[in-house]
């Protein structure tokens, strides 16, 4: 790489002259919104912001930071979790804000054409009336956009069911780095070549910027049922986790929260939970309203054989948001327990469930925090609080510590350090320990297909000896 | 720099170094013909480790081998430039992993789609994926020729499913990807790439599939419809249903055609989509010709001639269109109306927008294509070719259009294989 990192001021003309003098941000004060994603605890006030409007705008831009030599890192609307638009080692940032078009809304085909900056939950309004929705629905979609999306693969609740971002795309239009605009994917889903809008699909913005997508859409299910049961412990709820899935029963979602978030969730919402739970799942099936009910009653049966003291359906509409919203706003209520806390996105196998929540809270006891769990029980997608005080750095020092064991067990057990929200640089380190330098080596290749010259997103993703930054504490927020 | 070896050269050199795991002899070597083209040696590994040495050997020869597993969609592609070895995964037969509450299975690339079928519905599940010929196409098959069947549309294809693979690189290195969670984003999704590549960029040893529970009741409907536009209205307007599929019949005077439906879920569902579809067919002035259980041998007879119809439809062609859903009655129409003086059948998915034609052309296959080509550019639509007579091997294009991202793909190829060591010129533009 003999690229220059830092965007020379004559660059700044140039993109100026393309996108517009109000597309261009170059002051500190507003470039410094931009110094971080989710993940708070690496900022980078970039030196440059470009908000281009268009693909052909996005083309030009890249063209001439290719030409210059300048690096860049592509942005949708910051809510990633991992520092994947870290305006570092790079320091022009792309983002994607100003391309909000719905190019087209083809009901009958089933499908959209959405640019980059378009937000998640727009796709599904702009169907809404025609009976059908886009499916992947992260807990940040009602800011975060498809652009993002893509680059993340992100996930979300109602992907045990129905999948990620990446089986819900059918084309992508990328802009390599060098500014050439290549359509990937035939748009109509049958595949022709090989499948590179799949493989740009949560490569993290290092293959380019993709500035619109082909989103296929499908009906709202006919009937939704969403149950909360309570139990006496998480072990019992993870065994009624397993008896589910054993039943032959695939839930659209499958929602647990022990104790420790009940507590929190119950005294800023007052759902209703019982404060002496020790955990709760809530479980949602859809489908056909004719089986459906049979399918609920099912459910609550397996639920009370193991152990579950009390199941509750949502009585109306407005009683399924209250436990969605408990549910989405978790951690925001998490804020009442401690001053600080930290996340992880560690996935293991869904029969390892009860293994990995004995190793949080092992971890928990070892390095002397408070551990709180709410995930994703179906997709064995764990998401552990640990509550700290960053304004004690030997606490802080304890809270990463006790992060990373648990996501060294992940592994340990079978699983991935992230389900869902990326790599991006918090957790280059534990790629490396996932996956062998044979594995890296050859997606390293595969990214210099599209960019042989490491000038999209340089420094993320991939462990570079010697270039990994030593965390010094978590980070402080998380939204999911 | 030196000439290529010649393929005898090659062989020699390839069995010199693995021993006795290679097959040289006359008659193996006639079973794995590929695009009209046979190997000079036959390999078969015992596992992981012997497959990733007999691609090194190979490449260290200079030679070029085809994967293959039992070979049932060999002949899908170009023809390969050039073929050494052929390299036959199907001694790799271990189911590796399976936890059923995990819902996902590991398993070598050399097990069949019928054995893992086997294995799955001892513990109620199933891979969602109705792929022809089951009981000869391996797991590798079915991902290398992406044989995603007509379940797709509501199912998934395969590249929904695999969520990991292990893998031979075209210099003989051991990879992985993905890993056996459902959810992952660590790395590279290298899977999508391994799918429907034709074992162009690497060899699967091993791969990683989610699977679903049976559903708890399956059944199907037969319906005829007059004409191919009713059978196809009739057909998208059906929702719900596992699989809906059309077939008809090329030249001549008939335009009628027959609507296959799958139906599966609980059983209360089951009846009432049940109900759904013949009210529809009854509005589509359709006959309801048969409406049983999934188990009936009937509807099972039916599920499996629309499942293998692509495979074995009598015909020299096969030619597959894929077009936007509510392109296709027109597209069928289109493309049947072409091929008017020529004996076939054709099957289509109208909730996928895929129709598949088998046809005898005889000397006019060239221009048969001309104008299927034609056809395909005229409503957005692309074709793949995918049963050709052999003596059309150097003039056939098999995908039509090629895609706009091609010189991307064959970069793809450059990094991945630059020796041409995996199949080359067997892929899309002859990658």
């Amino acid at each position: 790489m003999s690229t220059t990192i830092a965007p020379p001021p004559a660059l700044a003309r140039e993109l100026a002259a393309i996108v517009g003098a109000d597309g261009v941000i170059t002051d500190l004060a507003a470039r410094t919104v931009y110094e971080c994603d989710g993940f708070t605890l690496e900022r980078a006030v970039p030196d440059l912001v470009v908000l281009p409007r268009s693909t052909e705008e996005v083309a030009r831009v890249l063209r001439a930071a290719w030409r210059t030599g300048v690096p860049f890192v592509p942005r949708g609307a910051g809510t990633g979790l991992a520092g994947g638009c870290l305006a570092a080692p790079a320091r022009l940032v792309v983002g994607t804000s100003r391309m909000r078009t719905i190019r087209a809304v083809d009901v009958p085909n089933r499908r959209v054409i959405a640019e980059a900056g378009v937000v998640n939950a727009e796709v599904s309004r702009a169907v809404r009336a025609a009976g059908l929705h886009y499916v992947p629905d992260p807990s940040s979609q009602s800011a975060c956009t498809i652009g993002g999306n893509v680059a993340e693969n992100s996930g979300g609740p109602h992907t045990l069911k129905y999948g990620v971002t990446a089986n819900h795309v059918l084309a992508l239009e990328l802009v390599l780095p060098d500014g050439d605009v290549v359509p990937l994917g035939d748009g109509v889903g049958d595949g022709l070549g090989y499948d590179l809008a799949g493989v740009v699909c949560g490569a993290e913005g290092t293959t380019g910027i993709v500035t619109a997508a082909t989103l296929r859409v499908v009906p709202l299910p006919e009937a939704v049922v969403t149950l909360l049961a309570v139990f006496a412990t998480v072990a019992e709820a993870t065994t009624a986790v397993s008896a589910i899935i054993a039943a032959g029963i695939v839930p659209a979602a499958l929602e647990m929260m022990d104790r420790t978030i009940v507590a929190a969730v119950e005294a800023a919402f007052r759902v209703g939970f019982p404060t002496d739970a020790g955990a709760v799942l809530i479980i949602e099936i859809d489908g056909d309203a004719a089986g459906l009910a049979m399918t609920a009653a099912l459910i609550a049966d397996l639920c009370r054989r193991h152990g579950a003291s009390g199941v509750r359906r949502a009585a109306d509409e407005a009683e399924r948001a209250a436990l969605w919203k408990s549910r989405k706003r978790a951690f925001g209520a998490v804020g009442r327990l401690s001053p600080s806390y930290c996340t992880q996105d560690g996935v293991v196998p869904r029969t390892r469930l009860p293994e990995i929540l004995v190793r949080i809270e092992e971890a928990g006891l070892r390095h002397g925090l408070r551990i709180g769990n709410v995930f994703h029980a179906g997709d064995g997608n764990i998401h552990p609080i640990v509550l700290y005080d960053e304004r004690d750095p030997e606490e802080a020092a304890r809270a990463l510590a006790a992060g990373r064991d648990i996501l060294r067990a992940c592994l340990e057990l079978g699983g991935s350090v992230t389900g869902e929200h990326g790599i991006g640089v918090e957790k280059m380190v534990e790629l490396g320990l996932a996956f062998t330098a044979d594995d890296l080596a050859l997606m390293r290749r595969v990214r210099g297909v599209f960019d042989p010259e490491e000038r999209a997103n340089p420094g993320k993703i991939f462990p570079t000896p010697g270039a990994c930054v030593e965390q010094r504490a978590p980070r402080r927020q998380a939204a999911l | 720099m030196t000439a290529d070896p010649t393929p005898q050269d090659a062989a020699a050199a390839v069995a010199a170094r693995l021993g006795a795991a290679a097959d040289a002899a006359h008659q193996a070597c006639a079973a794995w013909i590929v695009g009209g083209v046979g190997p000079a040696l036959v390999v078969r590994p015992a596992d992981g480790a012997e497959l990733a040495a007999a691609v090194g050997a190979v490449a260290a020869a200079g030679g070029a081998l085809v994967p293959l597993g039992r070979g049932a969609h060999r002949d899908y592609g170009h023809a390969p430039r050039r073929y050494d070895v052929a390299l036959v995964v199907d001694r790799l037969t271990r189911i590796l992993e399976y936890e059923p509450a995990d819902m996902t299975v590991s398993v070598a690339a050399g097990v069949t789609v019928s054995e893992l079928a086997a294995v799955l519905a001892r513990e109620g599940q199933w891979l969602a994926i109705d792929t022809p010929l089951p009981a000869a196409t391996t797991i590798g098959g079915l991902v290398a020729a992406d044989r995603s069947g007509w379940l797709a549309a509501s199912l998934g294809r395969v590249r929904d499913a695999v969520i990991g693979i292990g893998a031979v690189t075209a210099d003989g290195v051991r990879v992985r990807a993905g890993g056996r969670v459902v959810k992952n984003v660590a790395g590279y999704d290298l899977m999508k790439l391994a799918v429907g590549s034709l074992g162009t960029l690497a060899v699967l040893t091993d791969v990683t599939l989610k699977v679903r529970p049976l559903p708890e009741r399956q059944h199907g409907l037969v319906l005829g419809a007059d004409t191919v536009a009713a059978a196809l209205g009739l057909g998208a307007a059906i929702e719900g249903g596992l699989g809906v599929a059309a077939t008809g019949v090329i030249g001549g005077a008939a335009d009628a055609a027959a609507v296959v439906v799958r139906l599966g879920g609980v059983a209360a569902d089951v009846g009432v989509r049940r109900a759904r579809v013949r009210e529809l067919a009854r509005r589509y002035g359709a006959t309801v010709q048969l409406d049983a259980d999934a188990a009936a041998p009937d509807v099972d007879a039916s599920f499996v001639a629309v499942r293998d119809f692509a495979a074995s439809a009598a015909g020299e062609m096969v030619v597959r269109l894929a077009c936007l859903p509510t392109r296709l009655a027109t597209v069928v129409t289109a493309a049947t109306a072409a091929l008017a003086r020529v004996d076939g059948t054709w099957q289509a998915d109208p909730h996928r927008g895929v129709a598949y034609l088998a046809f005898t052309a005889g000397g006019a296959a060239t221009a048969a294509l001309g104008d299927l080509a034609r056809t395909a550019d005229a409503h957005g639509a692309h074709l793949v070719v995918e049963r050709w007579p052999p003596a059309l091997a150097s003039r056939i294009q098999v995908w039509h259009p090629l895609p706009p991202a091609l010189a991307l793909m064959r970069r793809m190829k450059s990094a991945l294989d630059p020796a041409g060591v995996l199949a080359p010129g067997r892929f899309v533009g002859r990658i």
